[in-house]
């Protein structure tokens, strides 16, 4: 690895520990992390100016769209930003991250094997911090506030018919989309199911 | 549907985006069609549409709302796995606007005399570019869309470079307004509701319409992969025919604030349907789910498609059989045998 030339990762990832373990994790590598940022607003900016090689971001950011969109959108993009698929035909690799919550785009040109290792260290950490996470959420959270997260989740699985971490999962989209607390969305949330029922009836 | 079509998968997980036209599927769930036809569904919330894609190409989502042109990208392989995909079923026409600021949009209606005048109007904005400090920068969603190729044939029909003139960028629909409103961006192509709610918070004015740009058009369609429709014909058969239904349903104008209640539940719409229940958008965005046969999937729009994807560069190097392509992803076959 020492041989040759460092990679730029940019990371772009909400969850704190998660951001400090792939950091670490792929500086021992000996790549460069160039810029971790939460909930972007000016993704195009820090492209053009960070020249990332390699974009490791959740599988559910809005951004992929954004960053998806540069390869196309202007012919003064100096690098395309190429989904990971695209380059490599890893069906196991690809399906690995897409479970793991992980999605990867490279700078076009550059060789898949270097690429590769980059994107199986950050699968194994996204596998690693769902349970991490969860864990981690739920003891930040006050008593009374857990109350009402556990009501609305559990409100949510009737009327959608799913799991509970897919309630979860709920929830937590709707507070990034509102700005908002998830103790707050959870007592909207609570609000707004009170006598419905689930489909069919 | 006749009654004796085994269902071979009864539980079934389809993804959607939270824009106005995923109504069909929120109907078809809350107001009992896929129930009706013995499909138990899970609506999934996605943040976006390479999410969709990913999770309908590696069997994560059974189906899911998507941009006409998704279909057709994913079968081709642009930017991202190769996966064949098809629909049966358009789930609505029209829905996107051009949005400006609202600084850029005043500056404009002062000096523009005739609307149906292309050239004036093209002129106009281009003395008005000129005059600004920095070019104006027009944000899109997702580049298989209409409204990106929208945007694009506007500013050319206009004569308006799009490299030169403005700087095209990408923004997620949820973050379109703050930034509208904070000056990141000048102005935008997407679709329901983020037009209207500009509108209704004086953050924007709207240029155009879709409709006005193309007429009536073929904007999401129920996607799914070839494979998937191979192994569960009679699952597909079902899910069409509910959000056929539902389509139907949301179209009713008397259904009209229920379908808003619905939508404003918190996996759905949310907030935004929300603040949309008491709004009358003084422009008509000519928004159908149903109505004139529109549901049929639309192989001439497919074909214009894909022309739109050659002259942005976006199968530059990829060798496409356009009719067989348009043939094998827009399902008019099954529509037709399953919905007459």
């Amino acid at each position: 690895m020492s041989k040759e030339k460092q990679l730029n990762v940019l990371l772009i990832d909400d969850e704190p520990e998660r951001v400090k373990a792939l950091t670490e994790a792929l500086n021992l590598l000996g790549h460069n992390v160039v810029c971790h940022l939460p909930n972007t607003t000016d993704l195009n900016k820090h492209v053009e100016e960070n020249l990332p090689d390699i974009v490791i971001i959740d599988m559910d950011s809005p951004n992929r769209d954004t960053l998806e969109s540069m390869a196309t959108m202007s012919r003064n993009n100096p690098r395309p930003i190429v989904f990971f698929a695209e380059k490599q035909n890893d069906h196991k690799t690809m399906s690995d991250a897409i479970n793991a919550g992980v999605s990867a785009y490279i700078a076009d040109g550059l060789q898949p094997e270097r690429v590769t290792a980059i994107i199986d260290t950050a699968i194994a950490h996204f596998d690693a911090h769902s349970s991490l996470k969860a864990e981690l959420d739920n003891a930040k959270n006050q008593l009374a506030d857990r109350k009402f997260i556990e009501k609305a989740k559990g409100m949510l699985m009737k009327h959608q018919g799913c799991d509970e971490d897919q309630a979860y999962q709920t929830l937590r989209k709707i507070a990034m989309d509102r700005h908002q607390t998830l103790p707050v969305v959870a007592r909207n949330v609570i609000e707004a199911l009170k006598g419905l029922s689930g489909p069919g009836n | 549907m006749s009654d004796h079509l085994r269902i071979e998968k009864a539980d079934l997980k389809l993804g959607f985006i939270a824009l106005l036209d995923c109504a069909p599927l929120v109907v078809a769930r809350e107001k009992g069609f896929f129930w009706k036809y013995g499909l138990n569904v899970i609506l999934s919330k996605e943040s976006s549409w390479a999410s969709i894609r990913d999770k309908v190409s590696f069997g994560l989502l059974d189906g899911a709302h998507m941009l006409a042109p998704m279909p057709l990208a994913a079968t081709l392989g642009l930017n991202g796995n190769k996966t064949p995909m098809l629909t049966a079923l358009t789930l609505s026409h029209n829905g996107t606007a051009i949005t400006l600021s609202q600084e850029l949009y005043l500056a404009l209606v002062d000096q523009i005399p005739d609307w149906n005048d292309a050239d004036a109007v093209g002129d106009t904005f281009k003395q008005l570019i000129n005059k600004r400090e920095r070019k104006p920068v027009i944000a899109t969603v997702y580049p298989y869309s209409n409204h990106h190729y929208q945007l694009r044939y506007w500013l050319n029909q206009h004569n308006i470079d799009t490299e030169e003139d403005v700087q095209l960028v990408a923004v997620p629909p949820t973050q379109m307004l703050e930034n509208l409103a904070n000056g990141m961006i000048d102005g935008y192509c997407v679709g329901e509701p983020w037009n209207s709610l500009a509108l209704m918070q004086q953050k924007g004015g709207l240029l155009t319409t879709g409709h006005k740009i193309w007429g009536s058009h073929m904007e999401k369609v129920m996607g799914v992969t070839q494979r998937w429709a191979e192994e569960n014909p009679n699952t597909h058969r079902a899910l069409v025919t509910a959000l056929y239904e539902a389509c139907q349903w949301a179209e009713e104008p008397e259904n009209r604030t229920e379908l808003m209640n619905l939508l404003a539940l918190p996996p759905y719409l949310d907030h935004a349907a929300e603040q949309l229940a008491s709004f009358t958008s003084p422009y008509s965005m000519e928004q159908h789910f149903y109505g004139n046969n529109l549901n049929k999937p639309d192989r001439d729009h497919g074909l214009f498609l894909l022309d739109q994807m050659s002259d942005c560069g976006q199968t530059d190097g990829v060798s496409v059989d356009k009719d067989q392509l348009v043939e094998d992803v827009f399902r008019t076959d099954l529509y037709t045998s399953w919905l007459s």
